[in-house]
């Protein structure tokens, strides 16, 4: 029978083949064809920073806006994203399950790695450009910022397969979770620090892990003046067990999906 | 060899379920040809699909010691909004072939000549049956399954969907589901019925066909 690696090239492939797929269906070969995946959420992001830093103070709490707003929508994107596109994922793409060795798992992991690559490509490029014309400084810990992004890829794809199984189970989460995501801004960690607001209500933040994420990113980018704070145990542990849930419910998701 | 062990399966339906199959166990050997015959609705897709692994049975098991295809039916298996070339790339990626020698044979197969190029949605029935044809047997599965395509073509397709199964690949197992009496007495070595959601076994075709007359 096959050995545990060939099943791990097996699903590899599929994965693959599952991302190439998408990128034709969502963005076809018409003009710049792929390279959407990237312009997309750059426009956003490019997009977000200059209208900020053009209508906003310079500085907000010490810290200069446009890096600021540019640490701070990345991550959102990456997350709205990969949750957005979870949503429903499983009947969208439920014909793809009539080959046996594609299983739902995968068309989670193509998604999300698909989002995940694209607004990391998107921040990279926003990132050096506002550092070329002056507006962003080269980051104090690069290191940081890379755990911090690490944390946060870990948590969108969680966030997705929990969303994923859980949207193909009741057609009422599939309506309130645009109300959801929107309201969720505020623990989103887009747009503050968690040392701006009294340190009576921090812990509210700190709760969810991409606060923790966002902390870790912005501790990267401006070094310790801009006073982050996280716990590297606490938000492994909750974006662990979440990612844990999400697993299982994907796992176990087969069942409840009707291939036509 | 296929091996069903009392698969069971209900559909759920405006007030409480119903039982398409019931505790159906059969094995399927290596080159064996097997036509299930049954009313319409009596559950054959259904159990070519479970044995397929598009649907879970309620229960029971299935034991594959045999590469088995997909269910080769009108629909599934394509992305309608993809090209057929698109679809043939996501296949060949997915089975690990070889894309120009797939695309070669689909193109001498199924005779789409440019159409290959066009989203599947905008082919007619028998077009994406020989589109559909052409990819499961470019894979060489040990056991095909067969849900009716081959009837929907025209007499080439359907002479050539004979050639190319039953004679090139006369060693592979197959279970075909056909309405043709003329066409499962000519191709299966072994039949069966599927009537009031069970499965019956017959020992000759010619018997099962007598069987499903009478019901």
């Amino acid at each position: 029978m096959q050995s545990l690696r060939q099943l791990f090239m097996l699903q590899g492939r599929v994965i693959w083949a599952l991302m190439m797929r998408e990128l034709h269906t969502r963005y076809g070969r018409e003009n710049i064809g792929y390279l959407w995946m990237v312009g997309e959420p750059i426009m956003f992001c490019a997009g977000v920073a200059i209208v900020w830093t053009s209508i906003r103070a310079p500085y907000e709490h010490g810290l200069p806006m446009t890096a600021f707003v540019i640490t701070g929508y990345v991550p959102l994107t990456m997350w709205r994203h990969c949750v957005g596109r979870a949503v429903k994922a499983f009947e969208a793409n439920g014909g793809l399950l009539f080959h046996r060795q594609v299983t739902p798992l995968d068309l989670i992991a193509s998604r999300v790695v698909l989002e995940v690559v694209g607004s990391l490509i998107a921040g990279a490029l926003v990132m050096f450009g506002a550092m070329l014309l002056g507006f962003m400084d080269p980051p104090q810990d690069l290191g940081l910022i890379y755990v911090g992004l690490a944390y946060h890829i870990a948590f969108c794809l969680a966030c997705a397969l929990l969303i994923a199984a859980l949207s193909e189970r009741s057609d009422l989460l599939e309506k309130v979770i645009s109300v959801f995501m929107y309201l969720s801004l505020p623990i989103s960690g887009a747009f503050t620090m968690v040392s701006w607001i009294p340190e009576h209500y921090r812990w509210i933040l700190l709760l969810s892990p991409s606060v923790q994420d966002c902390e870790m990113i912005r501790g990267g980018e401006f070094g310790p003046q801009s006073h982050p704070i996280f716990s590297y145990t606490y938000t492994a542990s909750v974006t662990g067990v979440l990612l844990l849930i999400g697993l299982s419910l994907t796992l176990r998701s087969r069942r409840f999906i009707v291939v036509n | 060899m296929i091996r069903c062990i009392d698969i069971t399966k209900d559909y759920a339906i405006h007030r409480g379920r119903r039982r398409v199959l019931d505790h159906v166990s059969f094995d399927l050997e290596r080159g064996q040809k097997l036509g299930v015959l049954g009313r319409n609705g009596a559950g054959k897709s259904t159990l070519i699909r479970i044995i397929g692994g598009v649907e879970m049975p309620t229960a029971g098991e299935i034991q594959r010691n045999m590469t088995t295809s997909w269910p080769l039916a009108f629909g599934g298996a394509f992305q309608g909004s993809l090209s057929g070339i698109d679809n043939l790339r996501f296949i060949c990626r997915i089975y690990d072939l070889d894309y120009l020698e797939t695309r070669a044979f689909v193109d001498d197969f199924a005779e789409l000549g440019r159409q290959l190029g066009e989203p599947v949605k905008t082919y007619s029935s028998g077009m994406r049956a020989r589109l559909a044809f052409a990819l499961t047997i470019a894979i060489e599965f040990e056991c095909y399954l067969i849900d009716e395509v081959i009837m929907v073509g025209d007499s080439r397709f359907t002479r050539r969907c004979k050639e190319e199964l039953f004679e090139k690949r006369a060693d592979r197992s197959i279970i075909l589901v056909s309405h043709d009496m003329n066409f499962i007495s000519e191709v299966c070595d072994s039949a069966a019925v599927i009537s009031n959601s069970h499965f019956h076994v017959c020992d000759t075709v010619p018997e099962a066909i007598a069987f499903h007359e009478r019901n």
